[in-house]
């Protein structure tokens, strides 16, 4: 099944200038803990989507919100030349095909 | 003469038994329109305190760099009259932080013109407390070279040149700041870049509610209903005693439940746990969400740990040069095929023309929407049919920009490529010219930590009376 069609929220944002922060929420308990305990998510996964190192991708837990966080730093500065998402409210849609 | 607002409310408390503290969150972006229900409801329910925010980082180094407001003036003074109107007819402190969207001297001189000029029109009488976002880059040199001053998330080492080479540079105020414009006696406060948290916390930390509990509040008000189900720009209403704090939107349809309160600290930010101010930080970790009832929602737990030190994030904007685009389109399948080797080629030509007397002083480069202009290329996307060509150079000067993406144009509107059917044109125009100057770029080149033992001199208040 796809992350598109598992999760309630799947979206981007700059945490600061410096940092991309994706949010995945799921609607009910079973949904979450089934990519949870999925390696969909994790750090390698995320690395090879999003072309950036392992070691740099912050993945959080929040079970309070059943949802995923998951952190790393932006190519460049927010509004520095060349970028291309100030805001960083576009860099979600990759997650969508995600097979869990 | 009446008593200023500030010094009422610290005196009922002081006098009065403990009771709940009512604060408003009128707008999490003041200038973007206030919805007027929404506020006249949250006014009805008598508050203590209306706060605003004004600005962030978000919107990028060309505001904080050229001085200039992101929101447009009709609104923003539309917005700034309705919220004082509010505040002086309850006589309640009005707080608004970081004027002006990025908070430097002319944001906040642009704000508070309007300020003056609104309570002028209405013949409104009020003390009026003016906090400085900017900070002396005397200091910040003094604490490059006391090696004070860190880079966030990675952000290269702070040099002096850079500190110098800023066009503005501020630093988020926090709540000491603002207590200083409490303990002055003042209706208003408008303050230069600060914490969107120190808005709403500074009262209730005056008045000795824990300080976990009002910071975790303040990051939630201080984007109005945007915690609720559906979110939106409404004023919300946050109710906070000594154990707990309620929040309820002013808006009928917008429902503060405990999964949408919680999940609004995942919110732009990096670490959903912890909100890091100057002077200590909430921990989320035991914070705990239940609902009243459809419409509230009741949070406990936060926890506040200190810092050692106080410390300010400092934030600044330089200029990179002038910038000029070219707008265009493209149908060809061959084109769109090749656009790879034909935008370098022509990048090529228009360097061998435009440097004939001149060095190469520009930088050039092509997002190409329908294939990687908002993100990487996905590998094994199918081609589009069309896609939109953003070219864009910067230069020392904008007559230079204009000059090489002038020429851009028009060598890839006829550039000859291998296999090319149509000789009419590579490209297409939604109208001419397809060129625009854009004004100065900027770039952020200080966002940093620093430790001063000069703290108490930053943010100075001025307090004047209209």
């Amino acid at each position: 099944m796809s992350l598109a069609q598992l999760a309630q929220v799947i979206r981007s944002k700059n945490a600061g200038p410096r940092t991309t922060t994706l949010d995945v929420i799921f609607a009910n308990e079973a949904d979450f803990q089934r990519v949870r305990t999925s390696s969909a998510l994790a750090p390698p996964n995320v690395a090879r989507l999003y072309d950036v190192l392992a070691q740099d991708v912050r993945v959080i837990e929040v079970p309070d919100c059943r949802a995923i966080k998951i952190t790393f730093p932006r190519k460049l500065t927010a509004g520095d030349p060349g970028d291309r998402d100030v805001y960083g409210a576009q860099q979600h849609a990759r997650l969508f095909e995600v097979q869990v | 003469m009446t008593q200023p607002a500030t010094q009422r409310i610290l005196q009922s408390f002081a006098r009065g038994p403990r009771r709940p503290l009512r604060i408003l969150g009128a707008s999490g972006q003041l200038g973007y329109g206030i919805p007027t229900p929404a506020f006249e409801v949250g006014l009805a329910r008598e508050p203590d305190l209306i706060g605003c925010d004004m600005g962030s980082i978000d919107p990028g180094p060309y505001y904080l760099g050229s001085g200039n407001l992101a929101t447009a003036p009709g609104q923003t003074r539309r917005d700034l009259r309705k919220v004082m109107a509010g505040a002086l007819r309850l006589r309640v402190p009005l707080v608004i932080g970081t004027a002006g969207s990025a908070g430097a001297k002319p944001h906040l001189d642009k704000t508070l013109a309007l300020v003056r000029q609104i309570g002028r029109e209405e013949g409104w009488h009020f003390r009026l407390g003016v906090l400085a976002g900017d900070v002396d880059p005397h200091i910040v040199r003094e604490a490059v070279r006391a090696g004070t001053v860190t880079g966030i998330d990675g952000m290269p080492e702070l040099t002096e040149d850079e500190v110098l080479a800023s066009t503005h540079l501020v630093g988020q105020m926090g709540m000491d700041a603002f207590r200083r414009a409490f303990e002055a006696g003042v209706d208003i406060v408008i303050a230069g870049r600060a914490c969107d948290t120190a808005i709403f916390s500074t009262l209730p930390a005056m008045l000795g509610f824990p300080l976990g509990l009002a910071v975790h509040m303040a990051k939630i008000i201080e984007c109005a209903s945007l915690c609720c189900l559906p979110g939106g720009r409404d004023t919300i209403l946050a109710t906070l005693g000594d154990e707990s704090f309620e929040l309820e939107s002013m808006a009928p349809q917008r429902l503060a439940t405990p999964l949408s309160v919680a999940a609004h600290s995942l919110y732009e930010q990096a670490d959903p746990y912890s909100i890091v101010e100057p002077e200590g930080r909430a921990d989320l970790r035991e914070a705990r969400y239940e609902a009243v009832d459809e419409r509230r929602t009741r949070v406990s737990g936060a926890r506040w740990v200190a810092a050692p030190e106080r410390s300010v994030k400092l934030e600044g904007a330089r200029i990179v040069g002038e910038r000029a685009v070219l707008l265009a389109g493209a149908a060809d399948p061959r084109f769109i095929a090749q656009h790879r080797e034909i935008l370098p080629a022509v990048a090529k030509v228009v360097r061998g023309l435009v440097c004939e007397e001149a060095l190469e002083d520009y930088s050039l480069r092509w997002r190409v929407y329908g294939i990687d202009g908002v993100t990487d290329a996905q590998p094994g996307a199918p081609s589009p049919a069309e896609v939109f060509l953003l070219i864009e150079c910067i230069a020392p000067t904008p007559a230079r920009a204009e000059e090489v993406v002038r020429t851009f144009k028009q060598y890839l509107l006829h550039f000859g490529y291998a296999g090319r059917l149509s000789t009419g044109g590579n490209i297409a125009f939604p109208f001419t010219p397809p060129e625009l100057t854009m004004g100065t770029a900027y770039r952020f080149n200080v966002y940093h930590i620093m430790h001063t033992p000069r703290f108490d001199e930053l943010f100075p208040l001025t307090v004047e009376e209209l």
